[in-house]
């Protein structure tokens, strides 16, 4: 059995036995430091997460660059720091399957989120250290918030409850703002809700355990319940949540740091952004909804987790990267079993490389068409690589041998215009329209002509066994240059 | 007090650092811009907001008719 955290705190714990995670015992101020701290971490390679001890003029800590490597990534799954990507793939993909493990609900004594409550003169900046991520953002953020909605029209199906990762500004000291995306579930509910003039209320929960996050920012359909998931990705282990106090349909993973409840304000709008996205450029001010805070609970010493998000790589693609992936890999094998795996780590998914076997002639396209009309293949995905079973979709010299050997442009280079698109992406135009490009780095199969054969290598049955000998010589040679050294 | 982001007057204390006197952070009842006192705030003029630019700006997500 795998090492499952029942908290943030237990996985930060790891982190720091693993070396994963660093501690900045020194004052810093909210702004430039602890933005431009998370963007260095993503400079650099197998970044540690990283531990604010004192930020000026507040109580309290914050921590950043969590999921900011595929060490902690790894880590997070309970697998050694050095697995590599494609091995958490399979992983992930096995655990999958456990869907669903109903979460265990907790009495509220037993849950470590309700020690402290807050009902009266509440401010967010009592409880948590705001900072302003990017320079040009328009207020601080929260960027690594699980929001947890129902469904208004079904409020007690559990199956409709979702827990969604929304970026949400600061308004004031009671007050936040949300952004749904109308390809977004929440948007679902709200539209519900806005018809008949409700307000819809929400549950904000902050610093969780890393799978909860994982989750909340994967791409599942409307009537998966996340909660479900996170026990299938703790390879059976029911993830521990518990009711909300303001709303009885409510639940929040039950040892989260800090919990926020309250509701969105119906039919009104107001300026929020500019903020800093995760294509590596400012999403301009749009009217988005804003959420009445009425109550906060939280543990004692709250922990603030967020994120940095900016020019990829930054945390945010590591944490979005295989579970956005997962879920595509999934939808695309129910219907075409010749596939083997799909990288949609790239900007979210607006690029992506399928790899697959070619069952008859123009398969690979078929696949790009299906990737194309999945529900988060559909509007995110603009750019999509198809290769042979044998090539590494994560493997980009892999990728790029393909591309140079198998792509006949004037044949296997396709432009679908005017497609679904995804707003962020600066070259949508209208935003959120944009146009497909279908690559198929395929190898033809019949009726497909291939008119040149080509002959692949094949190595020396005699290769393995000189792999082992050459690590073996490497070995004894670094430790012989470490000893010259001492 | 003058927002940064739009000119306007409008712009009050939101609130004050928890511990020690620290800081304040203003925020723009008009363009719902907020700042720290202790930053150095230079908007770029593509971010700057007029009210133009509020009247027209885009919603998301669309209110939905009313159901009766
Ligand atoms: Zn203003």
């Amino acid at each position: 059995m795998s090492k499952v955290y029942k908290d943030l705190r237990e996985f930060l714990a790891t982190l720091e036995e693993e070396g994963q995670l660093v501690r900045v015992k020194e004052e810093v101020m909210p702004e430039p430091d602890i933005g431009a701290a998370g963007r260095a971490a993503a400079n650099l390679e197998n970044s540690p997460a990283i531990f604010f001890e004192k930020v000026n003029g507040y109580k309290y800590s914050v921590v950043t660059n969590v999921h900011g490597s595929w060490y902690n990534h790894a880590l997070m799954m309970g697998m050694p720091k050095q697995t590599p990507v494609k091995e958490q793939f399979f992983e992930l993909n096995r655990r999958w399957d456990k869907f669903p493990v109903p979460p265990k609900i907790l009495a509220r004594e037993e849950a470590l989120c309700k020690e402290n409550v807050i009902t009266e003169n509440i401010n967010l900046f009592d409880i948590l250290p705001l900072y302003r991520i990017n320079e040009q953002d328009g207020g601080f953020f929260l960027s690594k918030a699980s929001v947890i909605s129902g469904d208004p029209e079904f409020p007690e199906d559990l199956n409709k409850l979702n827990v969604g990762i929304y970026r949400m500004q600061v308004k004031d000291v009671d007050r936040l703002a949300i952004q749904p995306v109308p390809v977004h579930d929440i948007a679902i509910q709200l539209a519900k809700a806005e018809e008949k003039n409700e307000p819809l209320p929400v549950a904000i929960a902050l610093g969780v355990s890393p799978l909860v996050t994982f989750m909340a920012s994967a791409p599942v359909a409307y009537d998966q319940n996340e909660y479900e998931f996170v026990g299938a990705l703790q390879d059976g282990v029911p993830c521990e949540i518990v009711k909300a106090d303001t709303c009885d349909h409510l639940y929040v993973p039950a040892h989260a740091e800090v919990v926020i409840e309250g509701y969105i304000i119906p039919r009104q709008r107001f300026v929020e952004g500019p903020f800093g996205e995760f294509p590596g450029s400012y999403s301009g001010c749009c009217k988005q909804c804003e959420i009445q805070i009425t109550r906060i609970t939280h543990r004692t010493n709250p922990i603030f987790e967020n994120l940095y998000i900016g020019m990829p790589w930054t945390e945010t693609d590591y944490l979005v990267g295989l579970n956005t992936s997962i879920p595509l890999y999934k939808q695309i094998k129910a219907t075409m079993p010749e596939v083997v795996a799909v990288n949609a780590m790239y900007t979210h998914g607006i690029g992506v490389i399928v790899s697959t076997k070619v069952r008859y002639g123009g398969y690979g396209k078929g696949v790009a068409f299906r990737l194309l009309s999945t529900p988060h293949g559909m509007p995110y995905s603009k750019i999509v690589i198809i290769v042979d079973e044998y090539v590494d979709p994560f493997n980009l010299e892999q990728v790029m041998w393909a591309l140079t050997t198998r792509v006949k442009p004037g044949k296997d280079v396709v432009i679908i215009p005017n497609c679904p698109g995804m707003v962020l992406d600066p070259s949508s135009n209208p935003a959120g329209m944009h146009d497909k490009l279908i690559i198929d780095a395929t190898t033809p199969v019949a009726p497909e002509p291939n008119p040149r054969s080509c002959e692949m290598l094949v190595p020396s049955p005699a290769t393995p066994k000189w792999e082992e000998i050459l690590r073996q010589l490497q070995s004894a040679a670094q430790k012989k240059q470490e000893g010259n050294r001492l | 007090m003058k927002c940064p982001r739009c000119d306007s007057d409008k712009a009050r204390i939101m609130t004050k650092s928890p511990v020690g006197g620290a800081w304040e952070v203003y925020v723009c009842n008009h363009c719902c811009y907020s700042w720290r006192s202790t930053e150095n705030i230079q908007i770029s003029e593509i971010f700057k907001l007029n009210d133009e630019k509020i009247a027209n700006m885009g919603m998301l997500p669309p209110i939905p008719p009313l159901k009766k």
